[in-house]
């Protein structure tokens, strides 16, 4: 059941006398206070307190225990969480305790000059003087109270219960808190404080334990997992178990009951609108849209290409009338008529005028033609080749020089052209033999080239392993950050190495670098020459590619391996799977019993103290009675109280504990008490009532005159 | 300040008739607050070494570090640990967890260390 606060004002303060006292159980969750005499305290709320800034006015204000959350989008609260008064139940920022104390006498509906009533207040057990007195001095100069006792919230619930007969007058209270978790051993019905102990343990670190495992689980939903949330589903699901490692097992093998017992809380979540296929209309609009682009820019290309076969045609028309005129130009006349059109002599005009034409038969998309017809003339072409140097003149041995170049290149474009077609044959004659191989036998074919294929796949990854140095030995493989040396491939490497150490070897023992002729050859390894990174793809990646085309056309079945390594597409994958229901599930089932684990193994969150059991034995050890029957008497009378023994489970924990560390046979009853979290008020409330109590309170007349070291001293007699 | 916070008496007043001391007048706005003291200092103020040990007090009713076998669980599945592993610390229960923890990033191993206080702090 979430916890709810009770904050309505109350109305009838007035008709208290100031007899009356009030009674205020402190503790570290929640703050209750009320009358004595009644059996539920009167207002109920978290024991905390918010210090948000105003989001228009910008001025701080005060806001105790928890509210309405919606009312807070009027605030700031990014800057002050809640905070609370204590540190381990002991009272140390009296600010907050000031706000909170505030807010409880008003809602109590004290409207007199102070607050005219003696107080009952509960603080945690041995609590440090100064927390005590503050607290006093914070009662009596702030409120103006007349009297005040402090008291022990277990105590008060063990008195109460036994006062019900839950609990004999000797026994023990364990009572597992909101930050700690306290065994009282009573004696004669008076807690016995030699006997204590004090695991800082508690609610809290159970809440805090579950919301920082589900976040870790469900980091997307890490927001879903508010403190009050958090704290709602631990009440509502977390269970002790009878024994941790026997349940887990259960979980681990994954059992039917295991299942059972896991709890699923399902997040708000709306599925995704589906997809509409688009309807043949929107089809046929965007293939038409298409179609219209498409057609305009063909229509632009077209006009851009008549323009320019336009203005060839002009070029060459004119350097046609140009030659023409040349015709009737004297030879020597021919630099100065030319003077004004940019030429210098009549061959570059031709040439010119081939570059037009060729360019213009491109443009109109003519095939080349006369290409083969130029090779045929080559003799003619070079007509000095053959004809010996000494026969030459000067000009003409010059003239030979540039031709027996022209020639050479191309002799040996004419080469590669007849090596490519050769390789074109060759290659369709493996075609025509692999076509024949498969038509005899397809199934072996197949099967051969399958192998072939993957023998190819392995050679050529281990070739680019090689090349990029895969130094996979880096334990966390694929996420791990990649080391900086780890990026270099072998070769640049080995050059790192040698400069190294060439750059280590400067400058210690003598230089006799040079003196042999391998010693320069260390440069030559240094250069960076070295590297025949990008050789372009080497035989094997091209038969891989001829082997990988050819199965894809013969065999349906086959898919080509992917170029980047598998695991980054299947990393991929999950990312681009649509968002389903389970992906907004946050499943409870180790953790249903993990987190309420700590309070019997604290060393689970790093508290290097005793579990709940063992405590209970340390209290008795400390009691040191060597009273065998009064042991066995307070074994046989333990109750549990406080906030964190509601978990279903924890008396058959408890009582299994405390038998281990029990001799044998003796008598051992755990109980809870009748209402773990408002018995200790109840109690406070009924020993504040009695005729007594008066006797135990200290008034603010002792406070002055005796002064804050006399609280040293006080101590509390819970039997009356 | 809007109608429906004053209507849910949400914030704190900060005049109460019942009080001699205001609030406001103890802490006065914009100066400092008073130091107050965090329990270790004022335990340490107690001086609990000055009194005799076997007087109850509030640091020696501590509990003392447990003499059970440590309970070890898995810190990603909370299934008992065998294995440990050494490179990220991390208890786990089997195979299929241990390649988890593998591929955890540092940020998360550490919060999982976090949570039994054994994650490594800088100073």
């Amino acid at each position: 059941m979430p916890f709810v606060s009770q904050i309505k004002r109350q109305t009838d303060y007035n008709l208290y006398s100031s007899t009356t006292p009030i009674v205020i159980d402190n503790g570290a969750s929640n703050f209750r206070i009320g009358w004595a005499g009644e059996n539920d305290p009167r207002v109920i709320f978290r024991n905390i307190v918010q210090r948000p800034r105003h989001k228009t006015t910008g001025e701080t204000v005060s806001i105790v225990g928890d509210h309405d959350t919606t009312l807070l989008k009027y605030f700031d609260c990014s800057r002050s969480g809640p905070r609370s008064a204590f540190d381990s139940n002991v009272v140390y920022q009296f600010e907050i305790m000031e706000y909170i104390l505030d807010f409880g006498f008003d809602r109590l509906g004290a409207n007199g000059s102070e607050i005219d009533h003696p107080v009952l207040i509960t603080e945690c057990i041995l609590n440090p003087v100064q927390s005590r007195s503050k607290m006093a001095e914070l009662l009596f100069e702030t409120y103006g109270v007349p009297s005040v006792a402090f008291g022990v919230d277990a105590a008060f619930s063990y008195k109460y219960n036994q006062q019900h007969g839950i609990c004999d007058k000797d026994g023990l209270a364990i009572c597992p808190g909101f930050t700690t978790t306290h065994v009282i051993p009573f004696i004669d019905g008076e807690p016995v404080y030699k006997g204590c102990s004090r695991t800082n343990i508690g609610g809290y670190h159970v809440t805090d334990y579950l919301k920082q495992l589900l976040s870790l689980k469900y980091p997307h939903h890490m927001a879903r997992f508010t403190w009050e949330k958090v704290e709602d589903l631990k009440m509502e699901h977390c269970y002790v178990a009878t024994d941790y490692a026997s349940e887990a097992r259960l979980f681990q093998k994954g059992t039917k009951e295991a299942e059972e017992k896991t709890r699923c809380w399902q997040l708000p979540w709306v599925p995704p609108p589906v997809e509409e296929p688009p309807s043949e209309e929107e089809i046929a609009r965007k293939a038409a849209i298409k179609e219209r682009q498409g057609q305009r820019l063909r229509e632009m290309a077209e006009a851009k290409r008549s323009t320019r076969i336009n203005e060839l045609e002009n070029q060459l028309r004119g350097l046609e009338f140009l030659l023409q005129q040349l015709e009737q130009v004297e030879e020597s006349e021919i630099p100065y008529f030319l003077k004004d059109t940019g030429y210098v002599s009549r061959q570059e005009i031709e040439t010119a005028l081939a570059k037009a034409t060729q360019s213009l038969r491109k443009v109109k998309g003519e095939p080349k033609g006369e290409q083969a017809e130029v090779e045929e003339k080559t003799d003619e072409k070079y007509p000095l080749v053959n004809i010996p140097d000494n026969m030459l003149t000067q000009d003409q041995l010059r003239e030979k020089r540039r031709q027996m170049f022209l020639k050479t290149t191309s002799d040996g474009r004419q080469r590669a052209k007849q090596k490519r077609v050769e390789e074109d044959l060759e290659r369709e004659r493996k075609n025509q033999l692999d076509e024949q191989k498969r038509l005899e036998n397809p199934e072996l074919y197949l099967g051969e080239m399958r192998t072939k294929y993957k023998e190819l796949c392995e050679k050529v990854e281990q070739r680019k392993r090689l090349k990029t140095n895969g130094n996979h030995s880096n334990g966390n493989g694929m996420s791990g950050g990649v080391g900086r040396g780890e990026r270099l491939n072998a070769a640049q490497r080995e050059r790192m190495r040698l400069l190294t150490t060439a750059a280590f070897d400067r400058g210690k023992g003598e230089d006799n670098f040079g003196a042999k002729d391998e010693d320069w050859q260390l440069y030559k390894l240094m250069s960076k020459d070295n590297d025949d990174d990008d050789e372009g793809p080497d035989e094997d990646e091209t038969e891989l590619a001829r082997v990988s085309s050819r199965l894809q056309e013969i065999d349906p079945t086959f898919v080509p391996k992917p170029e980047s390594g598998p695991s980054q597409s299947a990393a991929d994958m999950p990312r681009s799977r649509p968002l389903t229901k389970e992906d907004f599930q946050i499943l409870l089932g180790v953790e249903r019993f993990r987190c309420p684990e700590i309070l019997f193994h604290p060393n689970l969150v790093g508290i290097d103290q005793t579990g709940l059991d063992e405590t209970a034995g340390v209290s008795m050890r400390r009691l040191s009675s060597k009273d065998q029957v009064l042991e066995e008497r307070l074994t046989n009378s333990i109750l549990m109280t406080g906030g964190s023994c509601l978990y279903p489970g924890l008396s058959e924990r408890l009582e299994a504990g405390i038998r281990m560390i029990r001799p044998c046979g003796s008598p051992i009853k755990v109980v809870r008490a009748l209402d773990p979290v408002l018995d200790a008020w109840r109690g406070a409330s009924l020993y504040a009532a009695a005729v007594q109590f008066p006797q135990q309170t200290f008034s603010r007349m002792d406070y002055f005159e005796k002064g804050e070291d006399w609280l040293r001293g006080y101590q509390f007699q819970y039997n009356l | 300040m809007e109608a429906e916070l004053i209507n849910a008496e949400l914030v704190l007043p900060t005049h109460f008739s019942f009080k001699r001391i205001q609030i406001y007048e103890k802490y006065p706005k914009g100066q400092p607050r008073g130091r107050w003291k965090h329990l270790k200092q004022i335990l340490q103020a107690e001086n609990y070494q000055n009194c005799p040990p076997d007087e109850p007090n509030y640091v020696n009713i501590e509990s003392p570090p447990s003499m059970h076998p440590p309970l070890r669980i898995c810190d990603i599945t909370g299934f008992e640990a065998p294995y440990h592993d050494p490179r990220t610390n991390l208890r786990y229960a089997n195979t299929d967890v241990f390649k988890l923890v593998r591929s955890l990033p540092n940020e998360h191993v550490q919060r999982y260390l976090a949570l039994r206080n054994a994650a490594v702090t800088l100073k």
